[in-house]
């Protein structure tokens, strides 16, 4: 009797139509699904169409085995390098470099950004040199950092650190920079001090340029750490990708690929969800 | 023996920025004067409007008299002491958007508590008190975004009253509201005034709006800014809206705009026939 109770609002999630449910309402239940969740099935079906076409060029078009493998192989790579653990210690080698080097480069950034924008003697001095260091292809340096700290992590973590402080810290100064100088003049007619007003004014509305620069720098940070273990390494995904293809086993090397693909999705998503949870005041417009 | 002072006296303020682009071949250009020699005294609950040709230098009065920005020459004094800073015997009510927008409109009321190191509890008591003053119950989650001109002004409004400054300084808080909503506000503000008996001084382009608010209105003339008359209002009070529409009400109204005709045409640059 409870499941034929009708869905009223279209705020509370769709339940799947099951075999006490009428066709009409399954499909009124499935346009809702749709509806609430519009932009996801709308990106979904490109991944869906890309998948499709992998598996067709995989059996149809590129059938040697040394050059492709089509998705559903490399599927079944995955189940097996993950049963043997293998895929699990190659991913926690990068992962927890990357979040290493991501992490510094994030309070690094931060703060030297800061500095930059509150102090025009230091802006002065440096903004030239943090231009053209960001400008730099500097993933060129990772085989003299692979040679100075070794192919451990810490060459990697040096790695994503020098790819992931820049975008951090260039968007942390524009971002304070462009502050509207009457949310700042309001915070001094208050008698705010100078500390105040940039905890409470100048960094919240730089809030939005620095997850922006957080998103840039994870892609990069990915990037980076796939270059870093290509050169030399012992584990992850980079190494993973590298040996597998050097041995022709590309289902292997897929899966490496896969999971560093769906490891920058599910960050940005992550970076998204949180800017939109520390800076809900950006998004009301689209809201309402 | 003490001395009675005036809650607020500015002895001979003068204001000159120095002008940016002066070019080395022509030497330094001279200061641009925007305010001459302004000598203005306000007495306790009394209600001032400034008005004047834009560029006159109104506002820049007005952040003087909070301590947003320093005279050139001349002092401020409020209640005999000199004006250095923002204080919190002041509350300045910005013209537009100066309202916090990641803070919700209870969060931008109790900033200036939160400044001052106001405990928690007390402050978020004054705060609903003054949130229910400027007839936002029931809006105190809300942030900015979502809520209108007229209803962001009022959080404006109860964000300087929050720190119950002795003096309020209002810089065309109406300017960018619709008329109606204007006119709703004006009520509003007597209504509070009368409520928290501030002296508050008032700058606006309005005239009718100075004229209807005020004790006393002040004319400024332009470039460089002084005060070309003082207008005392004597309506009596309270002052119903309809009072808009009586013949002592248009007769200043008529007098200000003549002793601001001039003045407005020289801004705009408009030859009068």
């Amino acid at each position: 009797m409870a499941a034929d109770v009708p869905v009223q609002s279209n705020r509370v999630a769709p339940r799947i139509a099951g075999p006490g449910m009428r066709p009409r309402r399954a499909v009124a239940t499935a346009r809702r699904l749709f509806q609430s969740h519009r932009r996801a099935v709308r990106g979904l079906y490109s991944v869906v169409l890309a998948l499709v076409a992998w598996e067709v060029v995989g059996r149809y078009v590129v059938t040697s085995k040394l050059m492709f493998a089509p998705f559903s192989r490399v599927i079944v790579e995955f189940g097996r390098l993950w049963m043997s653990g293998e895929l699990e210690h190659h991913m926690l080698v990068s992962f927890s470099a990357l979040a290493m080097g991501f992490a510094i480069a994030a309070a690094v950034g931060i703060a030297i950004g800061s500095l930059i924008a509150v102090s025009p003697a230091v802006g002065e001095h440096i903004d030239p040199l943090i231009n053209a260091l960001y400008a730099t292809p500097l993933i060129a340096l990772s085989p003299i950092l692979i040679m100075a700290f070794g192919i451990g992590p810490a060459s990697k973590v040096a790695i994503v650190f020098l790819l992931c402080v820049f975008p951090i810290l260039i968007n942390t100064t524009s971002g304070i920079r462009s502050a509207d100088d009457g949310l700042v003049e309001a915070a001094r007619s208050f008698s705010a001090s100078r500390g105040e007003i940039f905890r409470l004014v100048l960094l919240p509305s730089a809030l939005p340029f620095i997850v922006a620069g957080l998103r840039i720098a994870m892609g990069r940070g990915l990037v980076g750490i796939f270059i870093g273990e290509l050169f030399g390494a012992r584990a992850g995904l980079g190494y993973l990708i590298s040996i597998s293809g050097q041995t022709f086993d590309i289902p292997a090397m897929f899966v490496g690929v896969l999971v560093l693909a769906v490891a920058g999705v599910v960050s940005v998503a992550a970076l998204e969800y949180l800017e939109r949870r520390i800076a809900p005041w950006r998004h009301f417009d689209l809201k309402a | 023996m003490t001395t009675v002072h005036p809650k607020l006296e500015t002895r001979g303020i003068s204001k000159a920025f120095i002008r940016a682009g002066a070019t080395a071949g022509q030497g330094a250009a001279p200061p641009l004067a925007v305010l001459t020699n302004i000598s203005l005294t306000v007495r306790t609950s009394e209600f001032v409007s400034i008005v004047g040709a834009s560029g006159c230098g109104k506002t820049t009065f007005l952040r003087i008299l909070d301590g947003l920005i320093e005279p050139s020459a001349g002092e401020v004094l409020i209640d005999g002491g000199a004006v250095t800073a923002p204080g919190r015997d002041r509350g300045f009510v910005f013209q537009k958007d100066s309202l916090w927008p990641w803070r919700t409109a209870r969060e931008n009321v109790l900033f200036g508590l939160e400044i001052q190191r106001r405990p928690r509890k007390e402050a978020h008591a004054t705060a609903q008190k003054l949130i229910e003053l400027v007839g936002l119950k029931g809006f105190e989650d809300h942030y900015p975004h979502q809520l209108s001109g007229g209803m962001r002004q009022r959080v404006n409004l109860a964000r300087a009253l929050a720190i119950d400054p002795d003096v309020l300084l209002m810089d065309e808080p109406f300017a960018s509201l619709d008329a109606q909503t204007r006119e709703v506000m004006q009520l509003e503000l007597v209504r509070i005034w009368n409520e928290a008996r501030k002296t508050v001084v008032f700058v606006t382009h309005q005239i009718d709006e100075a004229v209807f608010l005020s004790d006393r209105v002040i004319v400024f003339a332009a470039r460089p800014g002084r005060i070309k008359e003082v207008v005392p209002i004597d309506l009596p009070r309270p002052r119903p809206f309809g009072i808009k529409r009586t013949a002592p009400f248009a007769a200043y109204v008529d007098h200000i705009w003549s002793l601001l005709e001039d003045e407005v045409f020289k801004s705009s640059g408009v030859k009068v026939a």
